[in-house]
């Protein structure tokens, strides 16, 4: 799961050589792809552009191989190609245009956890030593701002925490969730620190 | 194909501590994701070890569940309210971080413990480097927010140099080989090598450029936030599921309604519904008039057929059938021209007074069908065996290219309206609905205008497929159609805009349904627009009217929207009742496949309207038991094509399920 931002006009403008072949990668367009920004680029930049190319998931190898063979001709009369993807996208095609340029137009933002289709659970941050049960279920890593593991940090008022006034305070969340299920006497317990080495 | 781990099950030791002071214990497994989907089950390792660990360290098990992609909290959490824990005094959830938090949310009484940790897509902990895309394919991204693929020669330097080095070689390679040693010895190539060879060959003159240093703080957590709440409050606008196709409507929204050359033959098919086939009433020879009923069928089910043009019949003869590609007798038509109308074509006298039985009878005789797409006979519809108590007119139009509806809507509104008054007296409803996507300002507008106190405008926020009528009904009603139901179980009768202009100009006019408006549009089309077409008109007259060259190899042509349309192979066809448009697309890079393996990425299930698990067909259909798909409620499913669309591994989902109906439909017969 990624989120793909579009580059700057002037970035992109400064290595763009026409005519270019663009690819737009659209297969992410319900996650979080730039595509109305993508045209207006597109539209506005006036660059020469030998055709423009709207397909999904090129990221898969076998899709991006059928997609060079078929515009060949196209490809070989562009002096860029450009690639409007996240950078596995643009890595799958230049691997195989080798003595071709191929520009990224986007830059690709990491989000924690990817799952699926949807970005809308972003509580994970695949840590290795999942802290959830003895945090009923509320990650400490992610809903405190601090990833505080031994408890709060004394800065929430009336349940917000300090560092941003939109966000609950995560061990206030713990603690009542763990009053629900009776099992505040985990709190008292000794905390794992987290190990890194866990990541490797 | 890579296998993306995504949680490991605890140490035996954790997982005692964790459960200590609890012998009975329910089990949530999730079934994982972006995994070779050959187990119809879970079947992971973990889920035949856990049981026995338990047991062995006398611990109760008292059930498990396994679900799919636990984290898609619409599905699931539904389901899980609805499991009985009894006897359990803990649930363990096997699963990545993400269905635990959901299974600790949904499941309030019972403490929920992680029995599985979840691990980084990264190689290392210094970059967020993970196998992103969804191909499962061997490629890193680092997703640093700053691309530096540009500069490099298409080789990121993050990824590919065990240093992540961004101003070049650090001169431990030796022989293109690098200096770091992975865990098993191994060496990998010199990234910096690779680029800088990679460069040679493109000349690029960039080698010596300055470049950026990374910039740590450029994903911002509250940026990526917001982008994702934006993207998801869209999503889930309206209904769960769906997607925003390109609309490509512009070319086409502002042209208003024009006639089309009148054809010099017209094949009038004689099954332009769903039903029963009608018989001809006319010979070869027979002199026939416009508006004259020239086909005509005893059965409930069917609606007659009328000649749009007068003239001579040639023949009665098979041709083609664009929806449903088979060939059906139609009546052939050489026009004379004259459109001398038949003694049949006048408006009905008395509007006021007629009896809803009469206004039936008008509708019947007058051949009008569902204009959607479905061509379901009218008359039927208004002769509802339950009562019905509500009349819901579908003006959302969601395929991409088609702007027929909006446009009748626009020109149209009062015939329109009137057209919905008549059908709301025969039903007797005590509220009409009329549904348009906000992204037709105007049609809006339009009917807002005409509308009168019984009847209410509703705008949508635009969404495939918002048209299809169970989701419609879900939307403005708030409905639930049960699968194999239809909109009438739950008291609501839909009809199309274009079907209520019909019914005026049945009862007010007295044509019978002999023209429509579609919409032409697409690649390499030199005249698009909404076009009034008489029906029986030859596909090969639109494509020399209004496209510049005929469909190459690159294009291909459809009948309909390019989501639902049906691909026409052959040109020797003609405009029927239920074509909305003809439009052609530029054929897919990659064309759906039934043969290709499903990777579990889980975007159908997150596009589904119906909320069903299409990845189950691919299934099935991969292990040649295409029958069994009715387990997975294949018949609920309404063809939108959605799974299909979004589908990362290509599979031609559509045409999966089209067999399996058709297979568990005669499976049921026999």
């Amino acid at each position: 799961m990624l989120v793909t931002q579009l580059k700057s006009k002037e970035e992109l403008l400064t290595i763009i050589k026409k005519p270019a072949f663009v690819i737009k990668c659209t297969g992410c367009k319900e996650v979080l792809f730039p595509v109305t920004e993508i045209d207006e680029f597109l539209k506005t930049a006036e660059i020469t552009v030998s055709d423009i190319i709207s397909t999904d998931y090129i990221c898969n190898t076998d899709f991006a191989l059928k997609l060079s063979e078929k515009y060949k001709s196209e490809i070989s009369n562009s002096l860029n190609i450009i690639v409007f993807s996240c950078g596995i996208g643009v890595q799958s095609i230049s691997a195989l245009l080798e003595n071709k340029k191929v520009i990224s137009g986007c830059d690709t933002l990491y989000i924690n956890g990817f799952q699926g289709l949807n970005t809308r659970e972003n509580n994970c941050r695949q840590c290795g030593q999942c802290y959830l049960s003895e945090t009923g279920g509320i990650c400490p890593i992610t809903a405190c701002s601090k990833s505080l593991l031994n408890g709060q940090c004394g800065g929430a008022k009336n349940g917000k925490c300090e560092v941003s006034k939109e966000m609950e305070c995560g061990w206030e969340r713990i603690y009542k969730r763990l009053e629900l299920i009776k099992e505040t006497q985990k709190l008292t317990g000794d905390i794992k620190v987290r190990d890194y080495l866990k990541l490797l | 194909m890579l296998d993306y781990t995504k949680y490991r099950l605890k140490p035996d030791q954790e997982i005692l501590d964790i459960l200590k002071d609890k012998t009975s214990i329910f089990l949530v497994s999730c079934k994982k994701c972006f995994r070779e989907f050959t187990h119809e089950d879970g079947e992971t390792e973990e889920c035949y070890i856990l049981p026995k660990f338990l047991k062995d360290n006398n611990k109760k098990f008292t059930g498990c569940v396994d679900l799919d992609f636990l984290c898609n909290s619409h599905h699931n959490a539904k389901i899980l309210k609805d499991i009985d824990f009894k006897g359990a005094e803990a649930v363990g959830v096997l699963s990545c971080g993400l269905g635990i938090a959901l299974a600790a949310q949904t499941i309030e009484k019972l403490p929920v413990y992680a029995i599985a940790d979840t691990i980084p897509q990264a190689n290392n902990n210094t970059c967020e480097t993970a196998y992103h895309g969804i191909a499962l394919t061997a490629q890193k991204c680092a997703a640093c927010a700053q691309c530096y693929l540009n500069v490099t020669g298409g080789i990121c330097p993050i990824v590919d140099c065990s240093k992540s080095l961004l101003n070049g070689q650090c001169g431990g390679a030796k022989n293109g080989k690098c200096e770091v040693k992975g865990k098993d010895n191994s060496t990998k190539d010199c990234a910096w090598e690779k680029i800088y060879n990679r460069l040679s060959v493109q000349k690029s003159p960039d080698n010596n450029t300055a470049i950026n240093i990374r910039n740590y703080a450029k994903p911002a957590v509250e940026f990526i936030n917001k982008l994702s709440n934006a993207n998801l409050e869209k999503r889930n606008q309206g209904f769960y599921g769906g997607l925003h196709p390109f609309e490509n409507k512009d070319t086409t929204n502002e042209k208003p309604i024009s006639s089309f050359p009148e054809p010099e033959t017209v094949s009038i098919l004689l099954s332009q519904h769903t039903g029963a086939i009608c018989e001809p009433l006319v010979k070869s020879g027979d002199t026939v008039q416009f508006g004259q009923k020239i086909g005509d069928s005893n059965s409930f089910i069917s609606a007659p057929v009328h000649s749009s043009v007068s003239g001579k019949v040639i023949s009665i003869e098979e041709a083609l059938h664009p929806a449903i590609q088979k060939k059906v007798k139609a009546v052939i038509i050489k026009n004379d021209f004259k459109n001398t109308q038949h003694e049949s074509v006048k408006p009905a006298v008395n509007i006021e007074a007629l009896s809803k039985e009469e206004l039936v009878n008008i509708i019947r005789e007058k051949g009008i069908v569902g204009l959607g797409g479905a061509m379901f006979p009218t008359h039927v519809k208004l002769k509802p065996p339950k009562p019905v108590d509500t009349l819901l007119i579908n003006g959302c139009e969601c395929e991409p290219y088609l702007t027929a509806d909006n446009r009748v809507m626009i020109e149209h509104a009062r015939e329109v309206i009137s057209g919905i008054q008549i059908l709301e007296k025969i039903l007797g409803t005590k509220q009409t609905l009329i549904a348009i996507e906000d992204n037709k300002p105007q049609a809006v507008e339009a009917m807002k205008t005409q509308t009168g106190s019984s009847i209410t405008v509703s705008t949508l926020p635009s969404k495939y497929p918002q048209g299809a009528e169970k989701v419609l009904i879900k939307k403005t009603l708030g409905r639930d159609v049960p699968a194999g139901k239809i909109p009438l179980d739950v008291g609501v009768v839909v009809t199309n805009v274009s079907t209520a202009l019909s019914v005026y100009d049945a009862v007010y006019k007295g044509t019978p349904l002999i023209e429509r408006i579609i919409t032409i549009s697409g690649k390499n089309c030199s005249k698009p627009g909404n076009y009034k077409v008489k029906l029986g008109t030859p596909l090969q007259n639109i494509l020399k009217h209004c496209f510049d060259k005929p469909a190459d190899t690159n294009t291909e042509i459809k009948m309909g929207g390019p989501m639902m349309g049906i691909l026409q192979p052959s040109i020797e066809t003609s405009i029927i009742k239920g074509t909305t448009g003809i439009i052609t697309v530029d054929k897919k890079v990659v064309e759906p496949d039934t043969q290709r393996s499903c990777i579990k990425c889980g975007r159908c299930v997150d596009a589904c309207p119906m909320e069903l698990y299409p990845l189950f067909y691919a299934y099935c259909s991969s292990k040649n038991k295409l029958e069994d798909n009715e387990k997975y409620d294949v018949a609920a499913c309404i063809e939108c094509g959605s799974c299909e669309n979004i589908c990362s591994s290509k599979i031609a989902l559509t045409s999966i399920i089209k067999q399996s109906k058709r297979i568990i439909a005669s499976k049921k017969v026999s």
